[in-house]
């Protein structure tokens, strides 16, 4: 009698499991692609044969024609390059600040002591409710729009990376002081990628409030942007294109946040779920 | 005690302010460590061994009295939870002294390899600490104490959170290394087994204020192995270690 190790009833019994936990894997994916695919169906099949009002709830067909249009007529791309300028431009010069001045007031108790507290009033008021004293200083220009979506990014940055700063293992401090780390070098080696993930954190939360907050801004103050147009076509009666406006302004928070998670993958391999056991 | 010292902490006396009132922790300790000797530091828990660890180190400033060291001495440290550095790989992690040392690249990486390789975890270079178990870590922190060839190993605790067999291993381990390099060694620990097995001396720690209450010599040849806790001697010491403990834990009972 023969018995060969690769057709032995447990090595058959491990294969059919792992071919099983792969079949699941590809349903759940299935059917995470499946579903807005069905519900998109749905709502194409319920406007064109009028169970909805096609009017305000229109077709998907009819949205992505517009996209079209809006996009040949450059409506679209001009929006959407203004729009993206004034968020990020916003957003790297209050990320950056909002990072330098976060990891200061995590590191120097005297700083933490005068700012930490008049920071955290500020920014419990709403940014956007800034927006018309920016207004009366800067007047109607791109300086306020940018100002607000910097603000947001500043206050959240700076809360983040202070409390990334103190909350590193004090262990950790102490290893890296004992092993001659000291002044610059403790900086760079222990205390910037000890507080990477609080940092990263607050680049996740702060890109999307800033996306808040830039449409919000165009709402009122602008007449060109996502935000504008997505206005605009309220008080034009068509809804079409505030759909193509809205989706837009999603796959822009989608896009930014995929940049932000990437980013972070580079940069803290170390953070990703190990495949050990 | 011997004159050949490489470090002697004289008188040091160290006091804590935790709510306002100042607590004794260390009262006019003396201790000389012997170059190339292992010293095995016990105590009752809270007795301040670790904070004379931790003055001895520099990395705590001493209330009063003074730690010497006979010319340059280096130190490493290995910590009761590791301390490594998550962001770092296990051999950066082992070449980080190095590194802040100045070492250029090439050579540091060199060095790094050959502990890792001596402490058993060849072949997992560029996993992250957090993918290694309680074992794995606790070797990869005593590889990175190790490379910085230091005069001084300082060890607090090191094998405080691991299992039993683990703990048996690296005990192995330790015993193994030390006798290849002769370090001067200080060891904290609330192991009595431990404390004997790998030192050449012991010194017993009263209840806090901590003072050192006996110096015990190991009768034990080397190289040791895990079979010398049977010896008698390793046995009757333990018993006279074992008193000394006693009454102190007993008397620090009563005066809580």
């Amino acid at each position: 009698m023969t018995t060969s190790v690769s057709n032995s009833p447990i090595n058959q019994e491990l294969d059919r499991s792992a071919l099983r936990a792969r079949r699941l894997r590809h349903r759940d994916l299935a059917l995470g692609v499946a579903t807005p695919i069905v519900l998109l169906l749905i709502w194409q099949l319920a406007s064109s044969t009028n169970l909805i009002d096609a009017k305000i709830f229109t077709p998907p067909s009819t949205i992505f024609s517009t996209a079209i249009t809006l996009i040949k007529n450059g409506v679209l791309t001009h929006d959407l390059g203004i729009t993206s300028l004034r968020l990020i431009v916003g957003f790297v010069i209050g990320g950056a600040l909002g990072i330098a001045v976060g990891i200061a007031l995590g590191i120097f108790r005297t700083l933490r002591a005068a700012f930490s507290p008049l920071f955290a009033a500020l920014y419990a008021v709403p940014q956007i409710a800034v927006l018309p004293l920016l207004l009366v200083i800067f007047g109607i220009g791109e300086t306020p729009k940018i100002l607000t979506v910097a603000a947001v990014s500043f206050f959240v940055l700076e809360i983040n990376a202070m409390a990334g700063v103190r909350s590193i293992d004090p262990q950790l401090l102490e290893a890296g002081r004992a092993y001659g780390a000291k002044g610059r070098r403790l900086f760079w080696h222990v205390l910037v990628p000890g507080s990477l993930p609080a940092v990263f954190t607050g680049l996740r939360v702060a890109a999307a409030l800033a996306l808040v907050v830039v449409t919000a801004t165009e709402f009122v103050a602008a007449n060109s942007g996502l935000g504008y147009l997505v206005w605009n076509s309220w008080q034009l009666f068509e809804p079409n294109q505030m759909y193509v406006g809205l989706i837009t302004i999603a796959l822009v928070g989608v896009i930014l946040t995929g940049i932000i998670e990437l980013i972070a993958r580079k940069v803290m391999p170390w953070s990703r779920r190990s495949s050990h056991d | 005690m011997g004159e050949d010292w490489l470090i002697r902490a004289s008188t040091v006396t160290k006091v804590f302010t935790t709510n306002g009132h100042g607590v004794l922790a260390l009262e006019e300790v003396n201790l000389d460590l012997a170059r190339g000797s292992f010293t095995s530091l016990i105590g009752p828990s809270g007795c301040g061994k670790s904070t004379l660890l931790r003055i001895i180190g520099g990395i705590e400033t001493p209330s009063q009295g003074s730690v010497e060291h006979a010319g340059s001495a280096r130190i490493a440290f290995v910590f009761q939870d590791h301390a490594l550095f998550p962001w770092l790989t296990v051999l950066d992690n082992v070449a980080f002294g190095l590194k802040m040392a100045g070492v250029e690249t090439g050579e540091r990486n060199r060095r790094s390899q050959i502990w890792i390789e001596r402490v058993g975890l060849a072949g997992f270079e560029k996993a992250f600490p957090n993918a290694l178990s309680g074992g794995m870590r606790q070797r990869l922190s005593i590889a990175r104490a190790f490379v910085t060839e230091p005069d001084i190993l300082l060890m607090d605790e090191p094998m405080g959170a691991l299992d039993e067999q683990t703990r048996l291993l690296i005990q192995e381990d330790l015993l193994r290394l030390w006798e290849e390099t002769r370090k001067t060694v200080l060891l904290v620990t609330h192991s009595i087994d431990e404390a004997i097995l790998l030192g050449d001396r012991v010194a017993v720690m009263s209840r806090r204020p901590g003072r050192i209450k006996a110096n015990l010599d190991v009768p034990l040849e080397r190289p040791r192995t895990l079979h010398n806790m049977t010896d008698p001697r390793f046995v009757a010491l333990k018993d006279a270690i074992l008193n000394d403990l006693h009454d102190e834990v007993m008397a620090s009972m009563e005066s809580r």
